[in-house]
């Protein structure tokens, strides 16, 4: 049985309120490991390259570069 | 120093300009989560996360925080700082063993411990910091200690105090140049700050001083470079300069977003001048990477 995980957008500081994606790091069905940079945004202050947490295969990418990402919103699939 | 590229200014943060980079940072949530749990089984605070600092990310998978001692509200209300202000709380007993623990469990081998400013208490708080510092070594005997300390309102007693637990680094931050002190400070004095540079150096040559400054306030150049000869005239040893990034829109604005040949040359001046190390650059805080500046002196 497949496991799958969401990977969330994190709040990355109080004041953000939304991330635009930069870039993607990885592309559909690409096996990534833990440490590895999955993704690019920028918030009001900074950009930041977001790590996997877990080794597994991107199943899914929820967004395309240039769109705005909210906190808690699921950005990418991932299968353990 | 990879990533650290960001120009233009728009508004109140350094925002990308058309052709522009901000300073980026990595990000990862299992580091975050796990020195995070362990501050809050603890009962402690950092200033990692009061200060919402754009390091934080990098320090926690170094394993590395700066810890805040003596509560999270702070008497003083800085404009460019996130503490939260308000009644000062209770000081905890426990918290010199906690931070000794968490130092511990963390594999430190060296340690910022900072505090809020407690000009409610007589002594500042001088003595828990030192008391601290004392359980910290105690338990962790291998340990480098840095504490950065507020100006205990220039009081040679608390300044006494510290002294005595004999941390390796004593670290008070000028924060800014002297022009901007009523705009950016203005519940501090810049002779009082200096003085308590010059004090720690004259009672203990042995200890470290240190102090940093935040770029981007609207310093010019020559108010920076005249901050340099007063802090090595107190005797000062190290200087970390870093680009101000406004915590929240009721904070001050950033004036300037620094570029990195003006970081680079407060670092070739500031060396000149006999700093032994100066760490500039915008993404330079004045616990940022610490350890480095301290392993520079051995």
């Amino acid at each position: 049985m497949k496991e799958t995980k969401n990977i969330t957008m994190p709040k990355l500081s109080p004041s953000m309120e939304e991330a635009v994606l930069v870039a993607w790091a990885k592309e559909p069905q690409e096996q990534v490991q833990a440490g590895d940079v999955l993704f690019e945004v920028e918030t009001d202050k900074v950009v930041c390259e977001i790590e996997a947490t877990e080794d597994g295969v991107l199943e899914r990418l929820c967004f395309e570069e240039g769109d705005p990402i909210k906190p808690g919103q699921t950005v990418a699939v991932l299968r353990a | 120093m990879e990533g650290l590229r960001h120009r233009g200014l728009n508004g109140n943060s350094c925002r990308k300009g058309d052709d522009m980079e901000k300073m980026k940072v990595r990000y990862n949530q299992n580091a975050i989560d796990e020195i995070s749990r362990l501050i809050q089984q603890l009962n402690l605070n950092t200033v990692c996360k009061e200060a919402n600092c754009p390091n934080m990310g990098e320090c926690y998978r170094r394993r590395t925080a700066t810890f805040m001692i003596m509560g999270s509200r702070c008497t003083r209300n800085c404009r460019f700082c996130n503490v939260t202000c308000g009644p000062a709380e209770t000081l905890d007993p426990e918290e010199p063993m906690h931070i000794a623990q968490a130092a511990g469990r963390l594999g430190l081998k060296h340690i910022v411990i900072t505090s809020v400013t407690r000009d409610d208490l007589p002594d500042g708080g001088a003595g828990h910091f030192a008391e601290v510092v004392r359980t910290v070594r105690e338990k962790n005997p291998d340990i480098t200690i840095e504490v950065l300390i507020p100006d205990f309102k220039g009081s040679r007693e608390s300044l006494d105090k510290v002294i005595a637990a004999k941390p390796e680094v004593i670290n008070h931050n000028m924060e800014t140049i002297q022009r901007l002190y009523e705009d950016v400070r203005p519940q501090a004095d810049y002779q009082r700050s200096l003085e308590v540079l010059s004090y720690v150096k004259s009672k203990a040559p042995e200890i470290l001083t240190k102090t940093g400054i935040m770029a981007g306030l609207g310093e010019t150049e020559a108010e920076v470079f005249q901050l340099m000869d007063d802090v090595r005239a107190a005797g000062c040893n190290i200087l970390t300069i870093g680009q101000y990034l406004q915590p929240s829109p009721e904070h001050i604005a950033v004036k300037e977003c620094v570029s990195e040949q003006q970081f680079e040359s407060y670092k070739k001046v500031g060396d000149e001048k006999g700093f032994s190390f100066v760490a500039s650059g915008a993404l330079v805080r004045s616990s940022y990477r610490a350890e480095e500046a301290l392993s520079h002196e051995k």
